[in-house]
């Protein structure tokens, strides 16, 4: 029973990091990134192959968010930046193409084979909790997105930074105004989704096969936490990626062949019901 | 109205299949195929324009149409042994079902979150036949040997033969499409693409006319999938995968959207390309995300705005010399 719970929490936080990016990205930019799957997956190759060249697990956890990040800069400030005026669907469209480029150069690089990344030197055993056993690298997972969560929090609702951002989320032209540069806010803010996307699949690389089509198995399940946390909102996201988790955790208890259908109906039951999303207070976002 | 727009539309779709015929009759049965090939992806394109070009609405759910329209022309022709046009005709209605299934469902969100949501729902669709329904749909492995239909005791597994009659009905879907296009109707989606405020101001129930647009163009992708099933006498559950949708959209927007002639010269050059490309190297879907992400950058209106363009500049000239 725990362990299962404790297996729901760790897929929720691998959710909610990449939910969290995307979330972050739509209310900044108002952008849906579809190529934050395959910067999740380029992630894991990265941290795979870092691990490979030197063998440490830290370096790996550390250098993949950072290369990421630095790729995200580089494609919010080329591809995306001269779109925004355009009707969003075109932001769409490019993240779209994206994809398709990201993945091409992951199979050039890698080839097309899936790669393991052994679990890291002292996560692999596992030990008892109130009764059963779980893996010890589960609960690091678990502490990684507590800490990543509490971290974003603090960044968001404490520091400057996290000011200027809430206000360029809801009124950037005055926040121009005040002589604060949007375009960079814009920038770091899509950085910093990469960042986290590419930490998602850094940490998920060894318990996971490293391959190309992982990105996009995970990202359905992304928007259907950011749909159902409501739009834009990182709380209700926290709560959907959560439920979700555990959902999925239970299903493979009770109802290991129904997990998807069970996923995508609850989508579909909640659209009907609350297009606003289950967990956001006001109104639904207009996008 | 009759409008010069609607002659050279209804011009196009008369154009467009005689010069199938006639390159299909001059080439070999490979250039046949292709060339099948190209007007079965062409219906499923402009039915998808409908929705993307014309009403401004981004679906990602049009490749469980297309399937679901492949896999009931092959499960009624082969478990069922029903002959080739109403399996066709009825592939075409579970298209247009499916799709305003998904329109009334999806169309409860907005913008861009369309788009994540029929994706949802194509998944749904793609599991489904890929894993509950495995008894009916053979699951991974597809389902081999569809039949080609059967009509007037003509042998239609000559592609040539095959390829004709698929002209026909890009002929009548078409013209069907311009029709549509330029009724009030098609005036109507339009006007909801450039501001649904005002469109829902000025009277009209704009969901209402979504879900129709998604409807017809269901109708299209159902189509489309039951004749690429009998072309290529297999259906197989890639024909549900997002990759589906993705394509068509990746021709739509290659060839330009909202314009009549865009989705078909968009599939035009998306299937040479990868002919050509395909042959040269393995990462040809690297070139085409290249070439998409450029063509979003600086070629908003794709192909046609090129063409377009060009036939301005040389109109003007023609204009000025006289």
């Amino acid at each position: 029973m725990i362990g299962t719970i404790l297996i729901g929490l760790s897929v929720a936080m691998l959710l909610f990091l990449l939910a969290a990016g995307l979330t972050l990205i739509f209310g900044m930019l108002g952008v849906i990134n579809f190529a934050h799957g395959a910067l999740y997956m380029l992630g894991a190759f990265v941290a795979f192959e870092v691990y490979n060249q030197t063998q440490s697990f830290c370096a790996a956890l550390l250098l993949a968010p950072i290369l990421i990040a630095f790729l995200g800069a580089v494609i919010e400030f080329f591809l995306l930046r001269p779109l925004y005026d355009r009707d969003h669907v075109e932001q769409l469209l490019m993240t779209f193409g994206l994809i398709l480029i990201l993945e091409e150069a992951v199979r050039l690089i890698w080839g097309l084979g899936y790669r393991d990344l052994p679990l890291p030197q002292g996560f692999d055993g596992s030990i008892p909790v109130m009764g059963s056993d779980v893996a010890v690298y589960r609960i690091f997972l678990l502490a990684t997105g507590v800490a990543v969560g509490a971290g974003l929090f603090w960044l968001i609702e404490r520091t400057r930074l996290g000011m200027v951002l809430r206000a360029a989320m809801s009124h950037p032209a005055m926040v121009r105004a005040l002589g604060i540069r949007v375009d960079r806010v814009r920038t770091v803010v899509f950085a910093l989704g990469a960042a986290l996307a590419a930490l998602a699949g850094a940490v998920a690389a060894p318990v996971l096969p490293v391959q190309v089509g992982m990105g996009f198995t995970i990202i359905v399940d992304c928007f259907v936490v950011v749909i159902l946390g409501g739009l834009g909102n990182i709380r209700g996201a926290i709560a959907a990626a959560i439920f979700l988790g555990l959902l999925q955790a239970f299903g493979q208890h009770f109802f290991p062949a129904w997990i998807e259908v069970v996923t995508y109906t609850t989508l579909i039951l909640v659209l009907l019901i609350r297009p606003q999303g289950l967990f956001s207070l006001s109104a639904g976002r207009k996008a | 109205m009759i409008t010069g727009r609607f002659v050279s539309a209804v011009l196009f779709s008369i154009l467009v299949p005689l010069l199938a015929v006639a390159l299909g009759g001059a080439g070999d049965v490979g250039t046949q195929y292709l060339i099948t090939l190209i007007l079965i992806w062409s219906l499923f394109a402009i039915g998808f324009d409908l929705v993307f070009g014309v009403a401004g609405i981004l679906s990602f759910g049009h490749a469980a149409f297309f399937g679901c329209g492949a896999y009931c022309y092959a499960i009624l022709t082969l478990d069922y042994g029903m002959s080739g046009l109403p399996a066709l005709a009825l592939a075409v209605m579970l298209g247009s079902l499916l799709a305003t299934l998904f329109g009334a469902i999806a169309l409860r969100v907005n913008g861009v979150f369309v788009a994540l949501t029929t994706l949802a729902l194509a998944q749904l669709i793609h599991h489904l036949i890929e894993v509950k329904l495995k008894n009916i749909t053979g699951g991974t492995d597809g389902l081999a040997g569809v039949p080609r239909p059967d009509l007037w005791g003509i042998n239609f597994y000559d592609d040539w033969n095959y390829l004709v009659l698929v002209a026909g009905l890009f002929l009548l879907a078409s013209l069907a499409n311009a029709v549509i296009r330029h009724s009030p109707f098609g005036e109507v989606l339009r006007a909801v693409r450039q501001s649904e405020t005002r469109a829902q101001q000025l009277g009209y129930d704009i969901r209402l006319y979504k879900v129709a647009a998604f409807g017809i163009s269901g109708a299209y992708a159902g189509l489309a999938g039951g004749l690429l099933g009998a072309l290529m006498m297999f259906v197989g559950p890639d024909m549900t995968r997002w990759t589906t949708s993705g394509d068509v959209l990746i021709m739509t927007v290659l060839g330009g959207r909202g314009t009549f002639a865009g989705p078909v010269l968009g599939v035009v050059l998306f299937e040479t390309l990868k002919e050509s490309a395909s042959a040269l190297s393995n990462h040809w879907y690297g070139v085409l995300g290249i070439t998409f992400v450029l063509v979003t950058l600086f070629m908003p209106g794709g192909v046609a705005s090129l063409g377009a363009a060009i036939f301005r500049r040389f109109w003007n000239k023609a204009e000025k010399m006289r």
